[in-house]
């Protein structure tokens, strides 16, 4: 499998008045295609910032990332914003959907920067993606009006409108009961499956547990890097 | 302050906002070749972002609406004064150009100082003789007629009934065309009568009405002093001119009664007593008003130069004949272009009076949208997240921006349209039931060229003070944006 996603030395630091905090110290890491990865280490090991910097939201302070064959770390602040556009996905702990905004638009909400014509076309094809999540009944609701798990599966079939090369999660079932959170991580393994390559941040087991591949980070650094093929395997199985 | 823009206010009023308009398209031009605003090409794109902004507005409707109030109250105001200017400034106008804006008057003015007068007697002997008539004509062709006149108070009779204090105007036909006069009934008075000595008159429409309130007047013969006229017709009510200061004072046309100046010199004489309280007046007078109509076109600057010629050269020349300064001209047009200057002027101060109170307006939307980017800071990181770039978010605070204040504008419009219909009728209404200001009128004439410019500088003003809030909202981190609470 071709690598998707490519890091070569990735530093991160932050600069705090005229302390420097050194919070990715030289990572090197490659994920396929199709995989799904989990990000996981204590608070404070980077794990986030390695998120933010995949999802184009953070500026790497050396390294190189390449996101295919696109180098994207020379990129200016516009080119990732069209970057995060086109290719990303994000699912978020909190589920960030616009409180003023319906299911519907809440899903369409990408479209809006992609330069896209909306019409009816996209219309029907946010609706299908809300059906597919099984909000198809709550189309016209806002957020405040659904539970946490429905919000966040709003916030996957938002992920996905715009057919993402690669869908970023940060902690998503963090604000979730265990009920729940399986609903969600079956969602996502569904996903996975279909061919999506999925990178998400956890901080517990039992959730990383449904990943492929679980990458533990430790003070900026690679800890582990563990396939978890077998498990999935025995779970496919079932 | 002299403001002369050698151009007209309302020209003036629809080139600014014709620029206005041309400046905010070449803008828009611009900005959508550059990329920074999504018009042409994705007008769907433009349309949803209006609508959005539209939807974040109506979530906090109270809010948005105080925030616009001020462009509303600057909206409506400025269209309702420059309405109320425009409307008492053109009743001046029409005051004036009943007048006659290329006549100049030059009238006979009894001397201040009576003990160097040249009195024969108990005659008091002033004012535009014949002889300076015969000068007037030495302007040839660019005057169009003249129209002497001798003005004098008498008492006109018809059997029982009689209008002690009418004026006699003894003149010519012309005065007719020159002073616009419309008749009633009959006609007016025709260059035989002169000629022939006739002793017919035109009465004014008041003491045609009390004299003959049941008779057709034309026709009947009423008494002024010791000689009877036959009425050949009767003028249509007119309306008496407001007296727009300077040597021009209020007259009242419908208590005149005109004669042919022959037959007045004729049977009354050149000697015309008036009595006044206790004493008794000899004046010798041989026209107390002669009106010169200049040919030229008003509404043309070469039109305008030559009554002021003619103007000019009439001082000139009386200046020389009368050292005694018994004699006034009045070029009614200096007072249609000072008129116009105040105008000009009026609709200056009205523009800067605007820009403050929707320059406060906008200072309203700012401090709102500045609160509101805090407010939806986690919203900003969101779209960012989601691929919006910062002109992207720069665009939807501008344009929630400039949706605020349009629609502050049109509604401020909308209020101040209605006030310059509604305001004079209920003016009107309380004129009738009460005592004050009975006199006062409040003409309105709605201003056209406010209302596009008002409309045009809320836009503005939304572009500009929606831009810095917008640009903080842009400039944000977006990974701040999203841990914002």
């Amino acid at each position: 499998m071709p690598a998707i996603v490519r890091i070569v030395d990735l530093v991160k630091n932050y600069y705090l008045g005229s302390q420097t905090v050194h919070v990715l110290k030289g990572l090197n890491l490659a994920f396929d295609e199709g995989d799904f990865v989990a990000l996981m280490g204590p608070s404070g090991s980077g794990k986030s910032t390695l998120l933010n910097v995949l999802g184009c939201l953070d500026r790497l302070t050396s390294g190189q990332y390449y996101l295919g064959d696109v180098n994207v770390s020379e990129m200016s602040d516009d080119q990732l914003s069209e970057v995060r556009s086109t290719y990303l996905g994000f699912i978020f702990q909190s589920y960030n959907l616009l409180p003023q905004y319906t299911v519907v638009e809440n899903v369409e909400l990408p479209l809006l920067y992609q330069g896209v014509k909306l019409d009816a076309a996209t219309k029907a094809r946010c609706v299908a993606l809300a059906e597919m999540v099984g909000l198809g009944d709550r189309l016209d609701h806002r957020p405040l009006q659904l539970s946490g798990g429905q919000q966040q599966r709003v916030a996957i079939a938002r992920s996905l409108v715009n057919d993402p090369h690669l869908i970023l999660g940060d902690e998503p079932t963090g604000n979730l009961d265990s009920k729940t959170s399986i609903e969600i991580m079956e969602m996502l393994r569904e996903l996975n499956r279909a061919g999506k390559t999925i990178i998400m941040v956890t901080h517990e087991n039992d959730i990383a547990a449904w990943a492929r591949r679980v990458v533990r980070l430790r003070d900026g650094r690679v800890e582990s890097d563990v396939r978890n093929d077998t498990r999935t395997t025995a779970e496919l199985g079932r | 302050m002299s403001v002369d823009l050698g151009i007209s206010p309302r020209l003036f009023l629809l080139l600014f906002a014709a620029g206005f308009a041309a400046l905010v398209a070449a803008g828009a031009l611009v900005a959508n070749r550059t990329g920074h605003l999504p018009l042409a090409g994705n007008w769907a794109k433009f349309r949803r972002s209006v609508s959005l902004a539209v939807k974040s507005l109506w979530l906090h409707k109270l809010r948005s609406f105080l925030s616009v109030l001020g462009i509303i109250i600057g909206t409506g105001s400025v269209i309702a004064l420059m309405s109320f200017g425009e409307g008492s400034m053109q009743d001046a106008l029409d005051d004036i150009k009943r007048q006659g804006a290329t006549n100049i008057i030059v009238r006979s003015v009894k001397p201040p100082d009576d003990s160097s007068t040249a009195s024969v007697g108990w005659v008091t002997a002033y004012g535009l003789t014949r002889d300076d008539l015969e000068q007037f004509t030495t302007f040839g062709d660019a005057v169009e007629r003249w129209v002497p006149m001798r003005v004098f108070p008498t008492q006109v009779r018809y059997l029982d009934r009689q209008v002690p204090n009418a004026r006699v105007i003894a003149t010519v036909p012309d005065y007719q065309l020159v002073n616009k006069l419309e008749l009633a009934r009959g006609r007016f008075l025709v260059d035989t009568d002169d000629d022939e000595y006739e002793n017919y008159c035109v009465l004014g429409s008041e003491i045609a009405e009390k004299l003959f309130p049941y008779e057709d007047p034309v026709g009947m013969t009423v008494g002024m002093r010791t000689h009877f006229f036959v009425v050949v017709g009767v003028a249509k009510e007119r309306m008496p001119t407001g007296g727009t200061g300077g040597s021009q004072a209020a007259e009242d046309y419908n208590k005149d009664v005109y004669v042919p100046i022959r037959t007045s010199r004729r049977r009354f004489g050149d000697v015309i007593s008036v009595r006044t309280s206790g004493s008794r007046i000899n004046e010798k007078v041989d026209f107390s008003q002669v009106t010169l109509t200049v040919r030229a076109e008003v509404d043309t600057p070469e039109g305008r130069a030559r009554v002021q010629a003619v103007g000019n050269e009439i001082k000139a020349m009386l200046d020389k004949r009368h050292p005694k300064k018994d004699y006034a001209v009045t070029v009614p047009l200096d007072k249609l272009e000072e008129a116009e200057r105040a105008q000009t002027r009026f609709t200056v101060l009205m523009g800067i009076v605007a820009c403050i109170s929707l320059f406060v307006g906008g200072i309203g939307i700012m401090n709102i949208m500045l609160a509101t980017v805090t407010e939806r800071t986690r919203e900003i990181g969101i779209r960012r997240a989601l691929g919006a770039k910062r002109k992207d978010i720069t665009m939807q605070f501008v344009v929630e921006a400039v949706v605020q204040t349009t629609v502050g504008g049109l509604v401020g419009a909308a209020i101040g349209i209605f006030a310059v219909y509604a305001v004079p009728a209920l003016w009107d209404v309380v004129r009738v039931w009460s005592w004050i200001g009975s006199e006062v009128r409040l003409p309105a004439k709605l201003h056209v060229g406010s209302i596009f410019v008002s409309l045009g500088v809320s836009i503005l003003v939304g572009v500009a003070f929606g831009l810095y809030p917008a640009w903080r909202a842009a400039k944000l981190d977006p990974i701040e944006a999203l841990r914002h609470v």
